[in-house]
């Protein structure tokens, strides 16, 4: 853990530094891999150092919780989600690793997004929209965002849709309806996900995506 | 779009003894859910119309669905009214607000006196919301009377095949409630529902649940809560707080509802729990769990009965001749000895 302290503090001296002298970096590539936690090395090639994520290859791990992704560890190691690459993966971050590996994406920072919360619209139109805000009542389907938070942003065992990758995000809605995701109490995701449409699924990956920080000029 | 409804017999019966005012917080009484019943179906939000009234309907629904908007004015803690009426108080079995509608005008012999919508309304601001009641006439209750009134109207004009304008109201009108014979109703529905029809609509409040087979237990509903309910509302009951708003709601404690909450009575959690948890799901637990896992929710100290006048055991002979924990032996001290203020400022 006091090896984690200093990593970050690490960090946040290397963003000052390079701000102000953006031209010379302040860690080279190789000095900023040396800086992670060993057990951490094996999720940075595709999940980046700073748990930003590689496209549809590794999703952002920035913003999830730390109970979150060791849950998710777990997971995978007992098959409860099947992924060849993620099943291998999980399986060499074992015993006190899983923690350490956790805390150490799960400190890393997210952007602010600005804020959606519930009811600040009352006609919605966008299909996705709806669900996110409203859901469908006459499936059951509550609001994502009653579970997930304002915009999806998560906490805890629910995970931040907002900015995460869609075709990881889609890919993960198809895995909870074939069951090659599982292991949520009382299969409430499991539940949810069976009842949505292809259609819906698209357009909820997409949406939940775009959640971003808008860049202020 | 045909409505099934029936009357239940004995169905203003009501286990509180309550003697002197104010509690308006009695539940709409509990009957039993009729699985061939057919609900009510209001209009989409969308159709809400333009204009005052239409403003009007659109707050209602915005403060029902994010009631943290009223945070130190009228609500005391971190619910919001959708945390119970599922749906933004749609849903049938989960307190829907357009069967709420229907039946207040409501006589109610523990006070001797007609409560009205609006009064039903502000005991959910006082109790449930742990906060103080807005005035009568105030924007929130005429906002919140007239999207009840919407829902409730628009749901009666679908079954009927009537034209979907719903006639306006004014506020004064709005706040009273739909169960009165003055009610202005299409004369299509006033002929095929009386009075006593509209007033017990079919998946009003929360159905009744059948008696465990064995008497409710705070050890085993420890263990439903941990199994079942911990991952959205947390293991210390907190809830889990997003973007500074408790996306899933406190159990007890200072953030939630009070000691003269209709929900802190085991049998309406029971009541509650068994037909509505987890969300989006329904009837996940058994029949003895959910009255377990009330028990034990409701055996933790949460804010005070806002009835309380120092004597603790007053407010128990008065107010809490039901299943409830009130002044009963909790962990290390006696519940609502230790109970949390009333509409505390968040900060």
């Amino acid at each position: 853990m006091k090896f984690l302290v200093k990593v970050v503090t690490t960090m946040t001296v290397v963003v000052t530094s390079s701000t102000a002298l953006a031209s010379i970096p302040a860690q080279s590539p190789k000095e900023l891999l040396q800086s992670i936690p060993a057990q951490a090395q094996v999720c940075v090639s595709c999940h980046g150092v700073n748990g930003e994520g590689l496209g549809v290859a590794g999703p952002k791990l920035a913003g999830l919780s730390s109970e979150y992704i060791a849950n998710q560890l777990t997971l995978f190691q007992i098959g409860s989600r099947q992924n060849p690459t993620m099943m291998a993966m999980a399986a060499t971050v074992q015993g006190d690793a899983i923690k350490l590996v956790s805390d150490y994406f799960a400190a890393k920072p997210v952007k602010e997004i600005t804020l959606q919360y519930r009811g600040d619209k009352v006609v919605i139109t966008d299909v996705a929209e709806k669900l996110a805000y409203q859901g469908d009542w006459s499936r059951d389907i509550p609001a994502c965002t009653s579970c997930h938070g304002p915009s999806g942003i998560g906490a805890e065992n629910f995970p931040r849709l907002a900015g995460q990758e869609p075709t990881y995000l889609k890919n993960q809605l198809l895995a909870w309806q074939n069951g090659t995701r599982k292991g949520d109490v009382d299969n409430m995701m499991g539940n949810i996900a069976n009842k949505l449409t292809a259609e819906e699924i698209n357009a909820l990956s997409q949406y939940f995506s775009a959640q971003i920080p808008v860049v202020k000029k | 779009m045909k409505l099934f409804y029936y009357l239940a017999a004995g169905m203003f019966i009501n286990s509180v003894t309550a003697a002197e005012l104010p509690d308006r917080q009695a539940q709409i009484p509990a009957i039993a859910k009729d699985p061939t019943a057919l609900y009510l179906q209001p209009s989409a939000l969308s159709t809400i119309p333009g204009g005052e009234f239409g403003d009007k309907v659109r707050l209602g629904y915005q403060l029902f669905v994010n009631s943290q908007q009223m945070r130190d004015q009228q609500v005391g803690n971190e619910l919001n009214c959708v945390n119970c009426h599922m749906n933004a108080g749609n849903k049938a079995n989960a307190s829907p607000l357009w069967a709420a509608y229907m039946a207040y005008p409501a006589y109610r012999k523990k006070n001797d006196k007609v409560n009205s919508y609006e009064e039903r309304i502000q005991g959910c601001f006082t109790y449930s919301m742990n906060g103080t009641a807005p005035a009568s006439g105030s924007k929130e209750l005429v906002a919140i009377s007239a999207y009840s009134y919407w829902l409730a109207m628009s749901g009666l004009m679908n079954q009927f095949d009537l034209d979907n304008k719903v006639p306006e109201l004014s506020d004064t009108e709005l706040v009273k409630g739909g169960n009165r014979e003055d009610f202005p109703l299409p004369v299509e529905v006033k002929s095929k529902l009386d009075q006593k029809a509209l007033a017990s609509l079919a998946g009003r409040g929360f159905p009744k649940l059948a008696k465990p087979e064995q008497a409710y237990s705070l050890e085993r509903g420890e263990v439903v809560y941990l199994a079942h309910c911990q991952t959205c509302h947390g293991v210390d009951g907190q809830g889990i707080k997003m973007a500074d708003v408790s996306a899933l709601p406190p159990l007890w404690g200072p953030q939630s509802y009070n000691w003269g909450a209709g929900m802190h009575r085991v049998n309406t959690a029971a009541n509650f729990i068994y037909e509505n948890m987890p969300l989006g799901k329904s009837i996940q637990l058994s029949v003895q769990q959910a009255w377990d896992v009330a028990a034990y929710v409701n055996s933790h100290e949460r804010p005070q009965d806002p009835r309380y006048k120092g004597n603790l055991s007053d407010t128990q002979k008065s107010y809490h001749q039901h299943d409830g924990y009130y002044g009963k032996a909790g962990a290390g001290s006696v519940l609502g000895s230790k109970a949390y203020p009333n509409a505390p400022a968040s900060k």
